[in-house]
């Protein structure tokens, strides 16, 4: 975000209190998002691992395989291993979904800054990524 | 100095971050341009402070997400072990491959019991029930999330409060560019 480059001419735009709690709003919410889409990435990936996992573990023929808590790997039978990733996809698709409204969320008030920012300040202000 | 809000300038985010001053009419604000270069100075000086607390509470933000995951395996062992041991009275024994050390793991047989041990820090290990260890886990996994939060609300303040120093900065910067050409342009018709 950057206002006049210098040296041009002031094109007599007052800047009030409330544009520039605006303007914060718009830097903050900037930052916000560019969390929120790691994240989403992360998680993406995340969702991906536990449906290949899941596909293999359909398909293998052991009675134990190993599955990590903690730190740890423990021998537990086929059938609750699949019981525990099933509940993994679950939760995973819940904080997808999450994240997905936030980023929503975010993204509309961002539009709503940026149409009263760009009307107040035209060219002397630069919204774009 | 007339310009600045006075209401705004007094106020703290719950950690006690003071909000930048904004200047609203930098006629006002500026009375005369030898104060410029001051002004500018100032504005300078609280930059780089808002910018010193970010990158702290940046370093405080890492560590946290070091933690949680942390708090978060211990807590699934726990719980994991104290499922073991509730489904039926009858103790059954665990196979695990646990890690010995950095990428090697050792197999083990373990009977889950009714209590853990947790590694306090500082050379401290306890013996807790299962419940509790859960209890105490969870609340420290709460309280780290939580810290987490008030970081991010404080580096989402922080952004805010240098932006507005920036943007006070440019209208100063510009306001001096402005009156400096007029002054030239004034001299010229003389």
């Amino acid at each position: 975000m950057q206002m006049l480059p210098a040296g041009q001419e002031n094109k007599d735009t007052e800047v009030s209190w409330v544009d520039q709690q605006k303007i914060n709003a718009f830097s903050k919410l900037n930052t916000r998002m560019s969390n929120l889409e790691d994240e989403y990435e992360a998680q993406k990936q995340e969702k991906e691992y536990l449906d290949d996992v899941t596909m293999e573990m359909e398909l293998i023929d052991e009675e134990r395989v190993q599955y990590k808590i903690g730190d740890a790997f423990l021998y537990l039978p086929q059938p609750e291993v699949l019981e525990r990733l099933e509940q993994d996809i679950v939760n995973i698709d819940t904080a997808i979904e999450e994240t997905e409204s936030k980023i929503l969320l975010v993204n509309n008030e961002m539009d709503d800054l940026k149409k009263y920012l760009y009307a107040k300040f035209g060219d002397s202000i630069n919204l774009e990524r | 100095m007339s310009s600045i809000k006075e209401s705004e300038a007094n106020y703290v985010n719950p950690r006690g971050i003071p909000q930048a001053p904004f200047v609203e009419k930098v006629e006002d604000y500026v009375q005369s341009r030898d104060q410029v270069e001051s002004i500018l100075k100032s504005f300078q000086d609280m930059l780089q402070k808002y910018k010193f607390m970010e990158m702290s509470t940046l370093r405080r933000e890492a560590g946290l997400k070091e933690k949680i995951p942390d708090i978060q395996k211990t807590l699934d062992m726990v719980k994991f072990l104290d499922a073991s041991c509730n489904t039926d009275g009858e103790l059954e024994s665990i196979t695990t491959s646990y890690e010995l050390n950095d990428t090697l793991y050792a197999k083990a047989k373990i009977t889950p019991r009714d209590t853990v041990y947790l590694w306090l820090g500082a050379n401290v290990m306890l013996e807790y029930t299962n419940e509790e260890a859960i209890d105490l886990l969870s609340s420290k996994l709460k309280s780290a999330k939580d810290s987490l939060e008030s970081c991010k609300e404080d580096l989402e303040f922080l952004r805010e409060n240098i932006t507005t120093v920036e943007v006070n900065t440019a209208r100063v910067y510009n306001w001096d560019v402005q009156k400096r050409k007029e002054d030239r342009e004034a001299a010229e018709l003389k």
